[in-house]
């Protein structure tokens, strides 16, 4: 009982200053004599429930969210596969390593949003660019992280999986890469971020659809409702997915919680 | 040497062998010129104060370590590398932790590819053997200490090795779970004999277990002295044999070379 009533007190504090909040912005906004007029939080969240039935551009906010979405997944599965078994690779075989852990070390530190220029020069200004550049953001936490996790096996369980008659890909499938599953999982929560930020810029730079075009295109039409609104948007699912990929992590890594 | 009455041929064995590891400030010895054999289905106890050379020379029998100098024969073959015929019980379990308990203790069967039906028998004998029945489900993270142990010896069991090398894999226990597993191992090897070399640092343990004790110096790790222990099983650890077994053998291992 005693818990739950705790329990209770934290979500009430974090509403509470959640409420405040929001308060001094009502309050704020309505006795604001600024030219440009400063949206009120009731006309934020109005006008979110109201694109959400009807269209901004050519879609709602819901097709917008769509559209964002559909290119953050590809991009950043596409960064999945190829950096989880980069990743792997780099972390067990020394000779992968010596072929491409310089060149990798030599490119990540080169921020996503710098390809921009490039990307748009390679690809045109369509969808390809904006995959490219999800995938970079999305690749060099996903290929450090496998690599991390390769790299850090417990020698121990390598020499019993050997003493037990695995061969070498056996110890490598069934030893190496479970082991370094949490380790993916880290990288795979820092990529997902990544990624869903990169995707904002890339929409912002060069689209017609998706989250990030519908807050550039309330700055063209000094629209700031439709900007926050956006803004919400792009909060909400970026929680979501990162809550998601949490239940995800839980639900594959039993055996790595203390018995849950 | 006076091994005649002994109940099967040698399995191991080890001709002068010497491990010495080197470091900035010069080579440092952990086992000197230890020549010594295991016979088929003997409870072989290496017996020794400290930290020095015990587990070494384990993993040597086990080939996850080189000689220096020396050489161990497994059946008259000379150890190169870690196999199957010698499976190691590891002090720190070293359990699979993504592996289910049935996972684990079928390993070496899935990774030879033995037939769906002989590695459930196997495994499900083996598990019931260490009395783990009921938990075959559980991930290693959910059991106790003494049951993690128990999935070591079923794992290492079920890859039907030649000779099994345990490595103090009680050392990690509390006293009281520690006389359990010791019965239990008792009772298990009377169950499904095989050759065991059990490392150690505990007199009542290797008195209660062996029938043979192989106690070393200190660093750099001799032979001191060999002991046959003849007491009848299940062994009781306040009998005054065993008392004075333990008294002789403490006070060896005490006395300066």
């Amino acid at each position: 009982m005693r818990h739950n009533y705790g329990k209770i007190r934290v979500v009430l504090y974090g509403a509470g200053t959640f409420l405040v909040l929001l308060s001094l912005w009502q309050i704020a906004a309505m006795t604001s004599n600024s030219e440009i007029g400063f949206p009120t939080p009731v006309a934020v969240i109005g006008r979110f429930f109201h694109m959400l039935s009807n269209k901004v551009g050519s879609y709602t906010i819901w097709g917008h969210t769509l559209w964002s979405l559909s290119r953050v997944v590809i991009g950043y599965l596409l960064a999945c596969v190829l950096g989880v078994v980069l990743g792997l690779t780099m972390g067990w075989f020394p000779y992968v390593k010596a072929l491409f852990k310089p060149v990798f070390d030599l490119l990540r530190p080169i921020a996503p949003l710098a390809w921009i220029p490039l990307a748009i020069l390679w690809f045109g200004i369509g969808e390809k660019y904006k995959y490219f550049l999800i995938f970079i953001a999305a690749f060099v936490p996903f290929t450090l992280n496998s690599y991390a996790g390769a790299v850090r096996v417990d020698r121990q369980l390598i020499g019993a999986a050997r003493m037990l008659g695995a061969s070498h890909s056996q110890v490598f499938f069934r030893i190496v890469v479970p082991s370094a599953v949490p380790s993916i999982f880290s990288g795979a929560q820092v990529a997902l971020s990544n990624a869903w930020m990169t995707m904002l810029a890339a929409e912002m730079v060069r689209s017609s659809e998706g989250i990030g075009w519908l807050i550039i295109a309330g700055q063209g039409i000094n629209d700031m409702t439709q900007m926050i609104a956006g803004m919400l948007a792009i909060g909400i699912v970026g929680f979501l997915l990162a809550n998601g990929m949490r239940l995800l992590e839980r639900r594959c890594l039993v055996w790595n919680n203390q018995g849950k | 040497m006076e091994q005649s009455g002994k109940i099967g041929k040698e399995k191991l064995s080890c001709r002068g062998i010497t491990k010495s590891f080197s470091s900035s400030s010069g080579n440092f010895e952990v086992l000197h010129d230890l020549t010594f054999d295991v016979y088929e289905n003997e409870f072989l106890v290496l017996f020794g104060p400290g930290q020095c050379g015990k587990t070494t020379l384990l993993y040597m029998l086990a080939g996850l370590e080189e000689c220096t100098e020396g050489e161990v024969f497994h059946n008259g073959e000379p150890v190169t590398g870690p196999a199957p015929s010698r499976a190691v019980v590891y002090q720190t379990m070293a359990l699979f932790p993504w592996m289910t308990v049935w996972d684990n203790v079928s390993f070496s069967q899935k990774v030879r590819k033995a037939e769906k039906k002989v590695i459930a028998e196997r495994t499900q004998y083996f598990i019931d053997l260490v009395g783990l029945t009921g938990f075959e489900k559980s991930y290693p993270v959910q059991l106790s200490g003494g049951m993690k142990q128990r999935v070591g010896i079923a794992r290492a069991y079920c890859s039907d090795p030649d000779v099994l090398l345990m490595d103090e894999p009680f050392g990690h226990l509390d006293a009281q779970t520690r006389y359990m597993m010791q019965e239990s191992l008792g009772k298990i090897w009377e169950n499904e004999k095989r050759t065991i070399v059990f490392v150690t640092n505990n007199i009542e343990e290797a008195l209660y277990l062996a029938d043979r004790i192989i106690l070393l110096s200190d660093c750099p790790s001799q032979i001191k002295k060999e002991y046959r222990i003849t007491l009848p099983r299940p062994r009781s650890l306040v009998s005054p044999e065993f008392l004075k077994l333990r008294k002789e053998i403490t006070e060896q291992m005490n006395m300066s070379d």
